[in-house]
């Protein structure tokens, strides 16, 4: 089992994990020849929310090499604010990265497995320094690795483009101490809604003119059914700390898809990067929250 | 319960601020100009707020006769944010709404009752309509009201919603008024300072008068029964809210009534002053003592005209009495912060002795006195009397940041409070 790889946007990878940080105390990575996988699945979130996430090799690392017996994948278990503090580091010390300042390597130390980050970076007196980070990790055995299953999800009712996560976040915010259920709802008019409903409080923040994003697959009966009515909202309830949680993707978002599988799910397709150019996608699943009126 | 504008009291208050006002125009008669004189007629309201204006006056229409008892619009929602701040430490406020404005009341452990009085001319809009027909208002003395109970933080909250109603939108949004402030605590000789400051003030508010973003809201209230419904909308392409905040029936509040004809301690002061004292006291502290000695010569200060500073301050210091001590006692000891005799520090003061050279001494709960903190961040000047029975009354002036509202009297905020009883 070999792997070793420079980074060459540590900066991106750092958000990359900042986003997913505050789901759970564990994540898994996965890396192949082309792409490193993040997942949160821990069912014990709070909420039920889980991310999955491909991000291609070539936005993150250079130099990449990888080898071993399954399938020349390396799947690990490691803690999440360690590897964040790592890339911190990373990211600040090698800000004037040209490609070999900071290396990503895969070693036995003491009989614990770690992920080696090896820092080579400038202090602020310009002289150079070295700095080194072990990750404590833990290979994940291939029959482990293959029963991570993807939640499985009916077609969405509706597809939406947000608006900059950074406002949304705001509003949600302000929502969190007076909700902790909300209702996000979209229409195929491009009508976003994010609602609560309390004794005290009903509430109802909309967004009009949201981009319905054109689907690539073929159009189905579903679809023209809902054509007739573009004003109908779907709506889903989802716990507001959960909905919070994802919103801290905001650090990587650019583009945002949403979608809404009424009363069973929301899905949140984070893009790294450009749109057109997505170096990678963080998928987080939302559960809906069974109401007794569904 | 008081449901009437509390307009004797705070006459005061105004005109004291009137005569700081010539005083300083005389300096600023140029910088004046800087000040945009044509913000009534520009299209301040947002255009979707407008169109849910339009709407919502087309289903009036439908059913004339029912028309809300109370509907206000306001272009930015910064300044009556700040208003409710001031009073936001009980959930749970009264809003009494008349012709002329509202009143929001809180009240804490049946001694603090807090009052923030909200003038109609800050609203761009403003209609009540009174839910009582007219042949019974005639019959009824009291000033025509309605009142309702609401969670205070909640509607705070909805208000801030788009992150917009914070302290800070105040303080980018505020111009001349916000630097004024800041003129007066660097504590800079006040004509000079105001002078200087209001001029850049004036320029920066009309450079940002296009740019700035504010949030607009439209409040409309149905009458008894009904919830308080809100729209907010930041700008012409952003999101809008809707909401419906629960109200409740009015709960009977403290009457506490602050008797003029028995006051015993009459000071006004820039609310910095203070500010600055009661943010400096330890939290342990739970006693506040508030000492206060007649002038030295036995006739009260405001009588006579404005001597020089330098009399002032010897005359102070001669008698080593200072006119206003606040005393805190607390678990690891007290502190004293004397107010000196001095006409830049306490602008009026009056105190009447009953017996000639004992001083004046009430106290009061830490807690309660400092809960007036927020309202005074955001206040110019303080009016502070206590009457015979020690009950205080502190009313703070809350400039508004608007131009177009100068006209008009600006909101104030008063805090009222009994005295502990070991005091009497």
């Amino acid at each position: 089992m070999r792997f070793r790889t420079s980074i060459s946007s540590p900066q991106t990878f750092f958000r990359i994990i900042q986003a997913i940080e505050k789901l759970q105390k564990k994540c898994i990575i996965k890396f192949s020849d082309t792409e490193m996988r993040v997942i949160c699945n821990n069912d014990a979130n709070e909420g039920g929310i889980q991310v999955w996430s491909v991000i291609k090799v070539d936005s993150v690392f250079t130099n990449y090499r990888i080898q071993s017996n399954a399938n020349n994948e390396i799947t690990v278990l490691l803690n999440a604010e360690a590897l964040l503090s790592a890339l911190k580091s990373a990211s600040t010390t090698a800000e004037t990265a040209d490609g070999d300042d900071v290396v990503l390597k895969l070693a036995k130390k003491n009989d614990q497995a770690v992920l080696c980050f090896e820092i080579n970076g400038t202090t602020r007196l310009g002289k150079s320094m070295r700095v080194s980070h072990d990750v404590k990790i833990e290979v994940m055995k291939p029959t482990d690795v293959a029963s991570l299953k993807e939640p499985m999800c009916p077609d969405p009712d509706v597809h939406i483009l947000l608006p900059p996560l950074q406002k949304l976040r705001t509003v949600v915010e302000r929502l969190k101490p007076m909700s902790d259920v909300l209702a996000v709802s979209a229409s195929h008019s491009g009508s976003l809604k994010l609602s609560i409903s309390t004794d005290s409080v009903k509430l109802d923040t909309e967004w009009r003119n949201c981009t319905i994003p054109k689907m690539t697959r073929e159009p189905t009966d579903r679809d023209d059914e809902n054509d007739h009515d573009p004003g109908k909202h779907f709506p889903v309830l989802v716990s507001t700390r959960s909905f919070l949680k994802f919103l801290n993707s905001h650090v990587v978002s650019t583009t945002t898809i949403a979608c809404i599988c009424q009363r069973h799910c929301m899905i949140l397709y984070v893009y790294v990067g450009d749109y057109a150019d997505a170096g990678g996608v963080l998928t987080f699943y939302i559960p809906a929250i069974i109401d007794g009126d569904d | 319960m008081e449901t009437h504008f509390n307009f004797g009291f705070t006459s005061t208050l105004l005109q004291a601020r009137d005569a700081q006002k010539s005083r300083v125009v005389r300096s600023l008669s140029l910088s004046d100009d800087f000040i945009p004189r044509h913000t009534r007629d520009s299209p301040q309201c947002l255009p979707n707020l407008e169109s849910i204006t339009l709407s919502m006056a087309d289903s009036d229409n439908d059913h004339a006769h029912a028309q809300p008892v109370l509907k206000a619009s306001v272009h930015d929602i910064s300044y009556l944010t700040t208003l409710l701040r001031g009073v936001n430490f009980a959930n749970r406020a009264t809003i009494t709404a008349t012709e002329s404005g509202f009143t929001v009341t809180v009240e804490e452990a049946r001694t603090l009752l807090a009052t923030a009085y909200i003038f109609a001319d800050i609203f761009d809009e403003y209609a009540y309509h009174s839910e009582v027909a007219p042949s019974q208002q005639s019959q009824d003395d009291g000033v025509d009201n309605i009142a309702f109970e609401i969670p205070l933080n909640t509607l705070i909250e909805c208000l801030n919603i788009f992150g917009t109603a914070g302290a800070h939108s105040l303080s980018t949004a505020s111009g001349a008024k916000r630097w004024k402030k800041q003129g007066e605590d660097k504590g800079s000789d006040e004509e000079e300072g105001e002078g200087a400051t209001n001029k850049r003030g004036g320029i920066a508010q009309y450079f940002g008068a296009g740019s700035e973003k504010s949030t607009g809201m439209r409040l409309t209230y149905e009458g008894a029964g009904f919830p308080l419904t809100l729209l907010i909308a930041e700008d012409a392409d952003g999101p809008t809210t809707a909401c419906e905040i629960v109200t409740y029936d009015p709960e009977p509040h403290l009457d506490l009534q602050f008797k003029p004809d028995k006051m015993t301690l009459k000071i006004i002061l820039k609310s910095s002053w203070l500010r600055d004292a009661l943010s400096e006291l330890d939290p342990s502290c739970d006693k506040l003592t508030f000492i206060g000695n007649p002038p030295p010569d036995g006739a009260p200060l405001a009588a006579s005209g404005r001597p020089s500073r330098n009399a002032e301050v010897s005359r102070g210091t001669s008698t080593g009495k200072p006119m206003l001590r606040i005393h805190a006692d607390g678990t690891f000891g007290s502190t004293e912060m004397d107010y000196p005799n001095d006409r830049d520090v306490l602008e009026t003061f009056e105190c009447e002795q009953s017996q000639a050279m004992t001083m004046l001494k009430y106290s009061y709960r830490t807690s309660h006195i400092t809960r007036a903190i927020r309202a005074l961040q955001n206040s110019t000047k303080t009016s502070l009397r206590i009457d015979s029975e020690g009950l205080m009354s502190m009313q703070f002036l809350m400039p508004s940041p608007s131009v177009r509202s100068r006209a008009g009297a600006d909101a104030f905020i008063e805090f009222r409070c009994l005295p502990l009883e070991e005091a009497l």
